[in-house]
């Protein structure tokens, strides 16, 4: 481990477009003690198959907030640690197969035809509206917090309300801990009425489905489990989704020529979507943050000490031991099994909602306005700062 | 080739279905059901870069001698 002082994390992303110098060097050590914006230290593991090892790892627990050891990510916002809730195997595995049985291939496929309608709609507007446009606003952020909210089954009219508390609740230093707690209440309250809605008049949706399964069963999901699950599915299937649509629109309007290959041959999304999801990680581990219950060793002899808080680094997607000239965007890249959806059994539950969502979102966007382009010099796109996920602010667009 | 899936370890990324459709398919529940246990030469290097994707190491194969 190193003896120097530890460095800030989230790293930097300068230049805006590519990956960070500093990333480069990571993988030298393959544990980098950093600080996070509370002030705490936590260790950075740094090498792909580590990385991938310790995602599977009974001796890394996720119920970090179980620790008071444990090294917080924000004084101002706890995020996700709820001591109350178990993340951690056997329990566990359970509970979480209650909710992805609906993220199973067949009723993926079955939502693409209402995806693509949100999107068209998107395009609609855009397409009328003026130039430029900012593509954050104008698409990234509303296809799928539309999308999430018709999985859950949350009214249109109630859609603005929450978009703006779980901006506060994503909020890591942005905003004052009085506002996050604000968000945080009035968010609990609003999924509480919300699942108070669904018991009455039972839809189609997710969370009435999940109401039906609670109500029968206390011990599959209790009360409390089932409002943590609406409310996890909620921001975890939104920001994220969200920024990863702008920012690798971004990255791809920025690089014209990969533009009019996907163009030439749409048989390329897929691939284009994975080999961008590796490419771009958000900038931060964050949300892979464990606890070490014991003293793990890893692949090279190095230890991880029991009681240490670990993130488990997604900037290992840039690890050339693995993926072949990592700095390039190669969208016909063969073997890309990158780390930005987890891996384990925490691997991400909306990984082939996500999927879905990117493919409609580049098909789209790139027959649709096939001559869409920055309207800014890439240069001056600007990161948000401050939160969980940190993606551009403004994503200027001309077609 | 042979293939093996264990559902008590699968975590539903449904990413064996998109790799490898006439050879993974899941249950109500989402988790793998092999269909296909010995799928034609063809399909193999399909099968080989699902079980190398697959998060929880869920997928064993058998690879002829
Ligand atoms: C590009 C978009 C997305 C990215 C990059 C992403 C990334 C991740 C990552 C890295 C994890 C693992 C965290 C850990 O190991 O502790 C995760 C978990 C999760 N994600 Fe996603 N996600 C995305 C979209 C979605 C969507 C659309 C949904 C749902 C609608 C979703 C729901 C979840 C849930 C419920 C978990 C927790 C799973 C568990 O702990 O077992 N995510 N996501
Ligand atoms: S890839 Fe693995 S975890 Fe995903 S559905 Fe197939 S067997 Fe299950």
């Amino acid at each position: 481990m190193s003896l120097s002082k530890p460095v800030s994390y989230p790293f930097p992303w300068t230049p805006p477009l590519e990956i960070p110098e500093q990333w480069r060097h990571l993988r030298q050590q393959p544990i980098l003690e950093v600080c996070l914006p509370s002030g705490d230290t936590a260790l950075l593991v740094t090498r792909c198959a580590d990385v991938k090892a310790l995602f599977s790892d009974t001796r890394l627990s996720r119920n970090t907030a179980r620790h008071p050891d444990s090294a917080r990510i924000s004084a101002n916002n706890q995020l996700f640690g709820d001591a109350n809730i178990d993340s951690d195997p056997p329990r566990y595995l359970a509970e979480r197969s209650v909710v992805t049985r609906a993220f199973t291939a067949r009723r993926i496929e079955s939502l693409r035809p209402k995806v693509w309608e949100i999107a068209n709609d998107l395009m609609d507007q855009l397409a009328a509206g003026p130039r430029p446009a900012d593509l954050v606003s104008a698409y990234a952020f509303p296809l799928p917090i539309r999308v999430i909210c018709h999985l859950l089954g949350v009214p249109t009219r109630d859609r603005d309300k929450f978009v703006g508390m779980v901006n506060g609740f994503m909020s890591i230093t942005r905003l004052p801990a009085e506002e996050v707690e604000s968000c945080r209440t009035g968010l609990s309250t609003y999924l509480t009425e919300l699942i108070e809605a669904k018991r009455d008049h039972p839809g189609e949706d997710l969370t009435s489905h999940l109401v039906r399964i609670s109500d029968e069963d206390q011990n599959t999901l209790s009360a409390y489990q089932l409002r943590h699950w609406v409310q996890t599915l909620l921001i975890a299937g939104y920001v994220t989704t969200a920024t990863q649509i702008g920012v690798s629109m971004a990255m791809l309007l920025h690089r014209p020529h990969i533009v009019k290959e996907i163009q030439a041959d749409l048989s390329l999304v897929p691939s284009a979507v994975e080999e961008l999801m590796r490419y771009q990680v958000m900038g931060s581990s964050i949300g892979s943050l464990r606890y070490a219950l014991e003293d793990i060793e890893l692949s090279d002899g190095s230890v991880v000490p029991k009681g240490a808080t670990v993130m488990l680094s997604v900037e290992s997607n840039m690890d050339e031991s693995v993926f072949p000239d990592p700095y390039t965007i190669d969208i016909r890249r063969k073997e890309n099994n990158h780390l930005s959806f987890g891996s384990g059994i925490h691997y991400c539950a909306g990984a082939a909602l996500a999927r879905m969502e990117l493919q409609v979102t580049y098909e789209g966007l790139l027959t649709r306005l096939p001559n869409l382009t920055l309207a800014v010099p890439g240069a001056q796109l600007r990161r948000a700062e401050g939160g969980f996920i940190n993606g551009f602010t403004e994503v200027p667009v001309q077609w | 080739m042979l293939i093996d899936a264990d559902r008590s370890t699968c975590v539903v990324s449904s990413l064996c279905v998109y790799r490898a459709p006439g050879v993974f398919d899941q249950d109500e529940d989402g988790h793998v059901v092999v269909v296909d246990h010995e799928p034609a030469p063809e399909l193999h290097e399909s099968v080989r870069r699902a079980v190398r994707g697959c998060p929880t190491q869920s997928i064993r194969i058998t690879e002829d001698d």
